[in-house]
């Protein structure tokens, strides 16, 4: 089976739950898109609502880099 | 309030040309890349600036190998060079011009030879035999030598130094013997003793490829030779040869002929491809204030030691146009001359596909005009930068997010918090009073002083706008926007009975003048007119007054509010660079918005030319003065008596407008404001608040981001038991950590993304 591409991944550990579902964040399935471009990533998920977590660290690293690098194109 | 659409795509295939010709004429205008005079005046081309700066770093071996590039014999040229160079050497309009030759001769004499060739330098099939011995055929074949070809100097002399002796007879003792070194170390082959005459001209005729001859020995064999100068030829029998007067003459006639040879060497036309020959004339403009060392050094009987050498060499100014990098904080960032940045800037909105590496650097310039007033050839950096803004914005290239915050910005000043209105009483206005976006987010208590000063003073009704000019659309290149503001403000100025415009701000004056048809004053006019207002106060220290980039070229602006600072009893001191010469604050342009970085270089370059307080006449400079640390004041918190202390961060200029607005409104026009009061108490921590001044993210983000958790309960907790909301707010979405308290949110942190994010499933 070919491996899937996930541009990122982050692994919530247990360490983050869903206020409203009231379950803990697991690992799952996610998407950016910007400017007509997609990134299939990993993020911290509901396994209920589907809320997707984007961390700080995430929004203004890797994240703001690839805005910026789309911008220029 | 309204959203501003993001660029759809990265997959743009739309153009708009500007015409080369149109480029080529904009960056003709920048000299720095013209040669400097020296090198103008040389025929050989030597790089006269990058040579005496080797000499002068000590480093003869590279100034050697500077000067061999044009000078096969060194010291055979520079014994006799008649030197042009020093003729146009600008020091020499002080003083005595740097002594080139003198220290060509020197670098010869003492640096260190480059050990061209070799045994495995592959030589070129074509063969050259060259007749006769003078001073043109001995460069010839050093020149050719170099070039690879195999080459026999045919002559009459009996050995290399009597064929050294006869070609330069005005060396030294002490040059010849290095000369000839030189020679020898050359791969030339010799043969001596013979007669130059027809039977040895058939001999290589037959055996060479390419012939070449001294002017003499070529009249002695064709008395009615017709040579061409220009390509040392004479073509009917395509020999090359030709007449030279003198020793430089002789080294350009030299390399005339090499070329010559190269071409009758590929069996083409002689005139084809030869580039610019030859000496030229310069545009180039050189600061004549950094000559400082006018006297020549004296040289022994010998010439320089190297001592004396570097120390001469040092005198030469290195002439080279730099006014702009010298005045313009932008330039210097990207340090490149305005000619080559703008060709660049020109490349980047002519891409289909691919990357736009100039988005930033055409984004950074604060569009303040200062290198037009600095540039001897008025450069104009402002309009390569605004033009290309202009294009990448009608090709839809450009993107949105570094001027979408300035551009919600303008939105916000013409809808929420815009305001116009006559004064009470009347239906028609004889002025009406415009100060701007800046002022009333900034000092909005002096905006209300003003105004209920201009009321109260002036005779026939002062009615009031605010909102924005539309600068912000034009500086992002957004003519569209642009035009919005002004159809706006025309609407509302028509329903005014068509006052006459009383700005606060030099920016607002300049583009409602120059896009409105109507009639603009400057305050500080008025305000000399009128007289001074009851409790204008003056700074206790002595100030420096900094111009604002919007009053530049407007010499009575600029005579009017010195004139005002004089009245309120302000001592000024003199700063470099002031008047039409003054650095933008940072914030023209909207630099502030597109490049932080280099707007606060901008801020720094106003700020080190004193230690002074900074009285200002632009709000956006006094606020950019003040967050760096420096106590600042506009002039009108001076006539005034007001003062708008701290600078206040980008949630409170928002909302300074609307307080204003609404005060306004309900102590003049008694008109009363629904103000919207949230129904639990929102809290910030202090760092929470700074970070969000850097991230650009707004109070009322926040508290979309608030609602939307009330209403749908969506949040994570993460490990620390703090919660964690999100919402999609226009083109971004806001993301706030907080806590709940008794009475609602306490926030900690904020951050954004331009990025949609979804769930994906499979």
């Amino acid at each position: 089976m070919a491996v899937e591409k996930n541009y990122y991944t982050i692994d919530p550990q247990g360490k983050l739950s869903c206020v409203k579902c009231g379950v803990p964040l697991v690992k799952g399935k996610a998407k950016f898109m910007y400017l007509d471009n997609g990134f299939p990533v990993e993020l911290p998920v509901c396994p209920v609502c589907g809320f997707v977590y984007v961390p700080e660290e995430l929004a203004l690293g890797k994240v703001a880099s690839v805005e910026r690098a789309l911008e220029d194109k | 309030m309204s959203q501003i659409r993001e660029r759809g795509s990265t997959h743009v295939y739309k153009v708009n040309k500007i015409s080369k010709e149109e480029m080529d004429a904009m960056t003709a205008r920048c000299v720095y890349e013209q040669p400097p005079f020296c090198s103008a005046a040389c025929p050989l081309k030597l790089d006269v600036r990058a040579f005496l700066k080797a000499a002068a770093d000590g480093d003869f071996k590279k100034a050697l190998q500077l000067y061999e590039k044009v000078a096969v014999f060194p010291l055979v040229l520079s014994a006799g060079c008649e030197a042009p160079c020093e003729g146009k050497c600008r020091v020499g309009e002080k003083g005595d011009a740097v002594a080139i030759r003198a220290l060509e001769n020197a670098v010869a004499r003492l640096g260190e030879a480059s050990k061209l060739g070799g045994v495995f330098r592959s030589k070129k099939r074509k063969t050259v035999a060259v007749l006769g011995a003078d001073l043109f055929t001995l460069f010839l074949a050093g020149e050719l030598e170099k070039k690879a070809y195999p080459i026999t100097v045919f002559c009459a002399e009996a050995d290399d130094e009597q064929y050294l002796r006869a070609c330069a007879p005005h060396l030294s003792d002490a040059a010849f013997a290095l000369e000839l070194k030189r020679l020898k170390g050359k791969d030339i082959q010799f043969e001596f003793d013979r007669r130059l005459d027809a039977a040895l001209y058939k001999e290589i005729k037959e055996n060479f490829d390419v012939r070449c001859a001294a002017g003499a020995v070529a009249k002695a064999l064709f008395p009615d030779a017709a040579i061409l100068p220009e390509l040392m030829l004479f073509e009917e029998e395509k020999l090359v040869c030709g007449e030279c007067v003198g020793v430089l003459d002789a080294a350009f006639g030299a390399k005339k002929a090499a070329l010559t040879v190269d071409r009758l060497a590929q069996n083409l036309d002689a005139r084809n491809m030869r580039g610019s020959e030859g000496a030229c004339e310069s545009r180039l403009y050189t600061d004549l204030s950094e000559a400082k060392a006018l006297e020549r050094v004296a040289a022994g009987e010998d010439g320089y030691t190297k001592e004396q050498a570097v120390e001469e060499a040092s005198r030469c100014i290195q002439c080279r146009c730099e006014e702009c990098l010298k005045s313009c904080a932008y330039l210097k960032h990207y340090k490149k001359h305005p000619g080559l940045l703008s060709r660049e800037i020109y490349n980047n909105t002519q891409i289909i596909m691919g990357d736009h590496p100039l988005n930033k650097a055409m984004n950074a310039c604060a569009l303040c005009g200062q290198c037009t007033v600095v540039c001897p050839n008025d450069f104009d950096m402002a309009r390569v930068c605004l033009m290309a803004r202009r294009n990448m914005v009608s090709t839809d290239k450009m993107p949105l997010a570094p001027h979408e915050f300035a551009l919600m910005d303008m939105l916000f000043s013409n809808n929420e918090a815009f305001l116009a209105r006559p004064q009470p009483g009347y239906t028609a206005c004889k002025y009406v009073f415009f100060p701007g976006c800046q002022a009333a987010a900034i000092a909005p208590a002096t905006v209300k002083a003003a105004y209920l000063d201009l009321c109260e003073r002036l005779e026939g009704g002062v009615a009031l706008i605010l909102g924005c000019c539309g600068a912000i659309g034009d500086w992002a290149g957004r003519i569209e926007m642009q035009e919005q503001a002004h159809e706006l403000l025309e609407n509302e100025l028509a329903k005014l009975g068509d006052p006459v415009v009383i700005a606060l701000c030099p920016s607002c004056a300049k583009e409602l003048r120059e896009n409105l048809s109507r009639e603009v004053r400057g305050i500080w006019d008025v305000l000399l007119e009128i007289g001074l207002p009851d409790g204008a106060r003056a700074l206790e220290r002595p100030a420096a007054l900094h111009d604002s980039c919007g009053a530049r070229g407007d010499a009575a602006t600029q005579a009017a509010i010195r004139k005002l600072c004089e009245g309120i009893g302000c001592t000024l001191v003199d700063t470099e660079n002031s008047g039409d010469r003054s650095p933008c604050c940072g914030y023209g342009g909207l630099t502030a918005y597109a490049n932080r970085e280099v707007a606060a270089e901008m801020t720094e370059s106003c700020l080190e030319r004193s230690d002074a307080p900074y009285i200002s006449y632009c709000m956006a400079c006094r606020d950019r003065f003040a967050r760096q640390g420096r106590e600042s004041r506009h002039v009108l918190e001076l006539c005034y008596g007001t003062d708008a202390g701290a600078p206040p961060d980008i949630s409170e200029k928002r909302c300074n407008r609307l307080s204003l607005k609404n005060e306004l409104l309900k102590e003049i026009w008694l008109e009363e404001t629904m103000e919207q009061k949230l129904d639990y108490a929102l809290s910030f921590t202090p760092e929470a608040r700074k970070m969000m001044d850097e991230r650009m993210i707004l109070v009322e983000d926040v508290i979309a981001v608030l609602e939307d958790f009330r209403a749908s309960g969506e949040a994570i907790r993460d490990e620390d038991g703090l919660l964690v909301a999100r919402k999609r707010v226009g083109n971004a979405t806001f993301w706030v950590k907080f806590s709940p308290t008794d009475e609602g949110f306490l926030v900690h942190r904020a951050w954004s993304h331009r990025m949609r994010v979804e769930k994906r499933e499979g």
